[in-house]
């Protein structure tokens, strides 16, 4: 079987920018706590976040949730500009940041357009409370390398060592493969899989809603009478990034009647 | 100035004494950095050849050559979770306990041993086989991987007098190639962890830095992605 090629589709429509996915990314991953004096000097490491924009005017003010994390792009901005090949695309389809050969140039982190890597300008500290919370399978990482979302690759590796051991195939949109924020999602707005299974539920949302399924294919949209219908797109697709994650608009009901009659 | 008239600087006393000191100072300092670039130049080229060269000594000095080599335990015993996930384990104090309630009497060792299991108190080994903590190494993977009915493909020998196990050559040096074996998931150990059967004080065997990992990854037909190891 092929290699697979990881990704997410989001749902705007089913995120209640509840933040749970942020806290479940957090205590997964060793991220060390934010305290408000790193947010005051923008400079703390969340590696999915909740992006909010407020709609309208006061009386009829919207909210609007995007949760953003690393693309994943398949042409990665990240990747060609570090002098010391710690970031690059696996054949999984995931953009893998390897701390030991991080030298902490921070030009992956300017490269990127969708402000998802962090530098660790801190030794990360945890209160004592809270040392036998840390994760054994992820690396504590030091003060002065960069850091980023990872897919929950401790997961994938784990969950792709059992199928071996028990000689099944990784199943889709198991638990156990899901990254922390996907398992976290009250809504089940985020879907994680695989982009190269066609039998996946993220290769079948995509197909429905951007028009194309599988990765690779990254022609745009043919100019479908139904074009509107489909609510699939990427984050900041004019920068052709090709990303590995697809994002579902919000479906306005109300600006939708308003716009028809 | 009189030819002849030259004459030795000869310093009073005490400047004697401090160029003396000064001199002293320097040489410490000089033997001091010396003793830490032959530490660190030699553990990162090899394993170190001062200060950590010998096998620690641990709290209760356990005899794996008594317990191993004469009673046959398999490693497999102690070491329970070794088939079973990424570390191997140590024993609790209660496995160990479970024969030395009734044997040993009379040895220190064993004393120290139920001095502890009665204090309901852990061992505090040394530990001597660490990765650095970017580094994940699961047992079960490569004990399942090397373990099992292999045939003996090609044996090699190389410098460093270390068997490497190229698909399924095995540890047993008087295997011949095309000959199957079954081996257990004990077998597996010393190809990292040498003979620890025969050491009094375990030690690290092998260097077990990246190229090490490497070279016996890429000889296997493993996985060579960064992210088998680094996440």
């Amino acid at each position: 079987m092929a290699n697979p090629s990881w990704g997410m589709v989001i749902d705007n429509d089913k995120c209640t920018g509840c933040n749970a996915c942020v806290i479940a990314c957090q205590s997964e991953n060793n991220i060390p706590i934010n305290e408000e004096d790193h947010f005051t000097q923008r400079r703390p490491i969340q590696w999915i976040r909740i992006e909010r924009y407020w709609e309208g005017e006061f009386p009829n003010v919207k909210a609007r949730f995007i949760p953003v994390l690393c693309q994943h792009c398949a042409d990665a901005p990240c990747e060609p500009v570090c002098p010391v090949y710690a970031t690059y695309h696996n054949d999984q389809g995931l953009n893998v940041q390897v701390y030991n050969r991080c030298i902490g140039t921070r030009f992956c982190a300017n490269g990127c357009p969708y402000q998802v890597r962090h530098f660790n300008f801190w030794e990360p500290e945890w209160p004592d409370s809270l040392e036998n919370q840390l994760n054994p399978d992820v690396t504590v990482r030091t003060r002065g390398i960069m850091e980023k979302c990872t897919f929950c690759v401790q997961r994938i590796q784990r969950t792709k060592r059992e199928s071996e051991k028990n000689n099944t195939s990784i199943k889709d949109g198991d638990r156990q493969l899901n990254p922390a924020c996907v398992n976290g999602c009250a809504t089940d707005a985020l879907v994680f899989g695989d982009f190269n299974n066609p039998e996946s539920k993220v290769s079948k949302m995509k197909k429905k809603e951007l028009g194309h399924g599988g990765h690779g294919d990254h022609s745009d949209h043919d100019g479908h009478e139904e074009h509107d219908e489909k609510r699939g797109y990427h984050l900041l697709e004019e920068y052709g990034t090709h990303p590995s994650v697809v994002y579902l608009k919000k479906v306005d009901y109300e600006s939708k009647t308003v716009e028809k009659h | 100035m009189i030819p002849g008239d030259f004459q030795f600087y000869k310093p009073p006393k005490n400047k004697l004494i401090l160029f003396g000191v000064i001199g002293f100072i320097g040489f410490v300092i000089f033997i001091g950095v010396a003793l830490l670039a032959t530490f660190h130049i030699s553990s990162w080229i090899d394993k170190p050849v001062i200060f950590a060269a010998e096998a620690p000594d641990q709290p209760i000095a356990f005899p794996h050559t008594v317990h191993v080599q004469e009673l046959g335990l398999d490693c497999t015993f102690c070491h329970t979770n070794v088939t079973k996930g990424a570390s191997a384990s140590i024993p609790a104090v209660n496995l160990c306990m479970s024969c030395h309630t009734q044997l040993g009497d009379g040895s220190t060792e064993i004393e120290k041993l139920r001095d502890i299991h009665a204090k309901q108190d852990v061992i505090q080994w040394t530990r001597v086989h660490r990765m650095p903590d970017h580094v994940r190494f699961i047992h079960e993977a490569h004990v399942k991987r090397f373990s099992g009915s292999r045939q003996v493909v090609e044996k090699i020998t190389d410098s460093s007098n270390q068997i490497r196990i190229i698909e399924a050559k095995v540890i047993n040096p008087n295997a011949k190639i095309g000959e199957t074996l079954d081996i257990a998931a004990s077998g597996t150990c010393s190809i990292c962890h040498g003979d620890v059967s025969k050491m009094h004080k375990v030690e690290q065997v092998r260097t077990l830095k990246m190229s090490d990992c490497v070279d016996c990854h890429r000889e296997n037909n493993g996985p060579t992605d960064c992210t088998t190891c680094h996440y």
